[in-house]
């Protein structure tokens, strides 16, 4: 059986189906099953890779991923059959390898980009307007995986003259078929979230457990806040204000504006590149690029008074007769003593421009 | 006339592109450059927090994130009046360089390298080494499968693609060996950087991290296994290339355009600014041993075959962005920014004919001439300056690490001012790149940026000069309307970067018209 699939020896394969496992979550037990639903299939599940108003940063992060690696994912896992930042083919020859695949139906569709709803001619491939493509190819597909900030709820374009929505908007709205649709919405997209969704759906062959917004609760059931490497020094009230200083370095950037007392999202944990580091562990802050109300709700990025006018009565509640409180005394406690705290929700939503 | 043919889209670059070109006896006789997606970030940063615009803006772009959050950065220095410490001036040249190894490795291995190889000739590889006979088990797996993509379908090569299978099998082991290394060099910058792509730590005023021992450490030893792939495999492949099996092509000179070279320069050396490791330069008419002085003042745009409101060439900081979609004339999103009215190539070639670089004009006197092949030369070339000046960097950092009072941040400076305005000139790994802000009631009254595919991909302008990739194409020759392999070399070659190339959408005006050619 190993055999005939793909052309990588056992070992490396084995290696494959243990590196997939970490990433679900999984234990070691999960192996010989991955092993199975992966090596077993007669041909590799086909994949269309559409790109609207999109960076490509997604594709770059997607790329990003080392155990499995990209080229374990691309020529032994799947059958990447469309995908512009990455195909040998161009024009005609491309656009024919798309319209083919989607004539044989049953692929996965993974979803870059945003859909502009200002005009559907803000984003043309081919002379046809994205989302006609977009929906041709959903039509046909298993399961559509948007991924990034801009294919899951619209992120930045969604603020911009041309209005970029998400997949599941164009679901709602009736310009694309609706179809079961996975949301991987972090800007861009963690390499191991769409990994560990391309391999869980061959494995079961359905959509993971997934929250209100369509995220699988597997990478996005946590608030970062409660799981920060930083939460022991909120809860002392120790706040970073001088970035230069060696002693603040591990610092809550509670006060530079960080978006973790709202946001969903495994990155304490999973962190990224590879584990490298992640936005709070270099001292920038968590944006929130992985809720819907991104970006425009989470805007000013870097400003510290206005956010805790809307923070989850949940979340705060429990600091502000602790340490926290004497932390932040002086910067907030005004608004929470004039009853601004436990508005629910983030900031303030200004998305639909 | 002659036959017209379009190629879209034109893969393997970052955004939407759309070529068209007029044939006449095999050879390109005309060309038209069009950008195909707009999304217009400019006008959704007005009315928000400036210190935004350097985290917004990396998303211009997911290919060269940082150099946007570094000139934007740079931009909102200048209006913030922030004085970056040498240690945060250090921390952004070294995210920003790490930028470059991954960058350049990806677009010659994986963006372009498809164009120059006959992938199917590893089928023939006789030789015994065990690690290319793995890829060619690989390869010849997913024939038997009945499956290659995404390797092919592809256009068919021609008398220009290499077929030797020991040098396309050892190309191919490259390029999976560089899916690795480019993890790598994005990893490096993430260390610093907070994550990649898409970098955190970059802010106005500095940086957000002062990085640790550890860091620096884990930093030292990735950067020295990167270097290793550009210097052991990344360098001798483009120069094994370059002066072998592609010297007919470099040597014919296919894809030279109009021979103007223009660089900002980039890497700040000290805290003036003023001296940088890239240097400054313009090179007009092909005359390339004789830089001229860059002065901003001579950069212009010219709107008159985009589909914006008809005016004068002026410089950026007094353009504006309203729209005439009924412009018959029009056909692109795309301006055309001119230097003393002349179209300029931007990017590694400009750089390394600026800065005069030997290697460069050892090629070109054996016989190299300026395009396509001169350009991936010059692209590594540079790669290898920059992985060796990395080094350089570093020492100096942890040298001032040591030192009592190090600083990665300007504090002070650090909340919007009420009013005030400033520009961020960088080089970007596809060129030059600037950033302008106005700062109003400490929002963002308006926001400006000219990016390198701007100059590149631009269309005509008022007289009538084509913009470079269209220059690019003229006499290139396509034997084979079916098969325009060349087109896309010739424009891969300065490796596209469409989705910041094109400009701000008017909130009152949504259409657009189709590109059309009669």
């Amino acid at each position: 059986m190993l055999r005939s699939f793909r052309n990588i020896n056992r070992r490396d394969f084995l290696k494959f189906c243990a590196g997939t496992a970490t990433i679900l979550g999984l234990s070691e037990a999960a192996v010989p099953r991955i092993a199975r639903a992966v090596g077993d299939a007669a041909k590799k599940p086909p994949v269309i890779w559409l790109e609207g108003q999109d960076c490509a940063g997604c594709t770059i992060s997607f790329i990003n991923t080392s155990n499995p690696g990209t080229a374990e994912i691309v020529l032994d896992t799947i059958s990447l059959r469309y995908h512009e930042t990455l195909m040998a083919a161009s024009g005609y020859v491309a656009e024919k390898a798309l319209h083919d695949t989607i004539a044989e139906g049953g692929y996965v569709l993974i979803v870059e980009g945003s859909i502009p709803k200002a005009d559907e001619r803000f984003v043309q491939i081919a002379d046809v307007p994205f989302v006609k493509t977009l929906n041709k190819a959903a039509a046909n597909a298993a399961v559509v995986i948007a991924i990034g900030a801009c294919a899951t709820y619209g992120g930045i374009p969604r603020g911009t003259p041309s209005n970029g929505q998400g997949v599941g908007w164009a679901m709602e709205n009736g310009l694309v078929p609706k179809k079961p649709l996975i949301n991987l919405s972090t800007c861009p997209v963690h390499p191991e979230h769409l990994v560990g969704t391309i391999v869980y759906y061959l494995l079961f062959a359905k959509a993971p457990p997934m929250d209100s917004v369509a995220r699988p609760l597997m990478f996005f059931d946590k608030l970062i806040h409660d799981n920060c490497e930083r939460r022991g020094r909120f809860d002392n009230g120790e706040f970073l204000e001088d970035w230069n200083s060696f002693e603040e370095r591990n610092s809550c950037l509670f006060l530079k504006g960080c978006k973790g007392p709202w946001t969903y999202a495994d990155c304490p944990t999973r962190r990224w590149n590879d584990g490298l580091n992640w936005c709070i562990g270099c001292g920038a802050g968590c944006q929130g690029c992985s809720q819907p109300e991104f970006y425009t709700g989470m805007s000013p990025l870097y400003a510290k008074t206005k956010d805790i006018a809307g923070m989850r009565i949940e979340t705060i509640g429990a600091l502000l007769a602790g340490a926290t409180a004497v932390g932040l005394a002086g910067h907030f406690i005004g608004q929470a003593a004039t009853g601004r705290l436990g508005k629910g929700g983030p900031p303030e939503e200004g998305g639909e421009s | 006339m002659g036959k017209r043919i379009t190629v879209d889209p034109i893969t393997r670059i970052e955004g939407h592109l759309k070529i068209e070109v007029e044939l006449e006896n095999g050879k390109v006789k005309d060309a038209w450059s069009s950008g195909t997606m707009a999304r217009g970030f400019e006008a959704l940063l007005t009315g928000k927090d400036p210190r935004d615009a350097s985290w917004v803006t990396s998303r211009f772009c997911g290919v060269c994130f940082s150099v946007h959050t570094m000139a934007s950065a740079a931009a909102l220095d200048e209006a913030f009046g922030a004085q970056v410490p040498e240690g945060g001036r250090i921390l952004r040249n070294l995210i920003m360089a790490s930028e470059y190894l991954y960058d350049h490795i990806i677009h010659f291995y994986h963006l372009t390298a498809l164009d120059y190889l006959d992938i199917m000739a590893i089928a023939n590889y006789k030789g015994k080494d065990p690690e290319l006979l793995a890829v060619k088990d690989k390869i010849v797996g997913l024939v038997k499968r009945g499956d290659t993509y995404p390797l092919t379908p592809r256009y068919e090569p021609d008398d220009f693609s290499v077929a030797d299978p020991d040098i396309v099998i050892m190309a191919v082991k490259h390029y999976l060996d560089a899916l690795k290394v480019q993890v790598t060099a994005k990893n490096m910058g993430a260390i610093l950087g907070g994550r990649a792509p898409h970098f955190q730590s970059i802010v106005v005023g500095g940086v957000t991290q002062v990085p640790s021992a550890e860091q620096l450490g884990r930093f030292k030893s990735m950067l020295a296994e990167v270097t290793a792939f550009i210097k052991d495999v990344y360098m001798k492949d483009v120069l094994l290339f370059g002066t072998g099996p592609l010297f007919p092509l470099a040597k014919l000179g296919i894809g030279g355009g109009h021979l103007n070279y223009l660089c900002y320069g980039s890497f700040p050396e000290d805290a003036s600014g003023k001296n940088l490791f890239f240097k400054p330069g313009v090179i007009k008419n092909g005359n390339i041993p004789k830089p001229e002085k860059f002065d901003q003042q001579k950069v212009t745009e010219s709107v008159k075959h985009a589909w914006y409101r008809d005016k004068d060439p002026v410089h950026p900081y007094d353009g504006e962005q309203v729209f005439d979609l009924d412009k018959s004339d029009a056909y692109s999103f795309v301006k055309a920014p001119r230097y003393d009215g002349m179209p300029m190539e931007v990017g590694p070639l400009a750089r390394m004919f600026v800065m005069q670089e030997p290697n460069l004009m050892g090629l070109v006197k054996k016989g190299v001439k300026p395009g396509a092949v001169a350009r991936h030369a010059a692209r590594m070339l540079e790669t290898v300056l920059l992985a060796d000046q990395m080094q350089v960097w570093l020492a100096q950092l942890i040298d001032l690490m040591g030192k009592p009072g190090f600083r990665v941040h300007d504090t002070d400076n650090y909340e919007p001012p009420s009013s005030g305005q400033g520009s961020g000139y960088y080089e970007a790994p596809r060129g030059a790149l600037g950033h302008w802000i106005k700062i109003k009631d400490k929002k963002i009254e308006n926001y400006q940026a000219v990016v390198p595919s701007t100059w590149n991909a631009s269309p005509r302008d008022e007289k009538g000069q084509r913009g470079q990739y269209e220059e690019s194409l003229i006499g290139t020759p396509v034997p084979d309307p079916e098969n325009p392999i060349n087109i896309v070399r010739v424009i891969r070659s300065f490796d596209p970067c469409l989705a910041c190339a094109v400009h701000i959408i008017h909130p009152g005006t949504n259409e657009i018209l189709k590109f059309r050619i009669e």
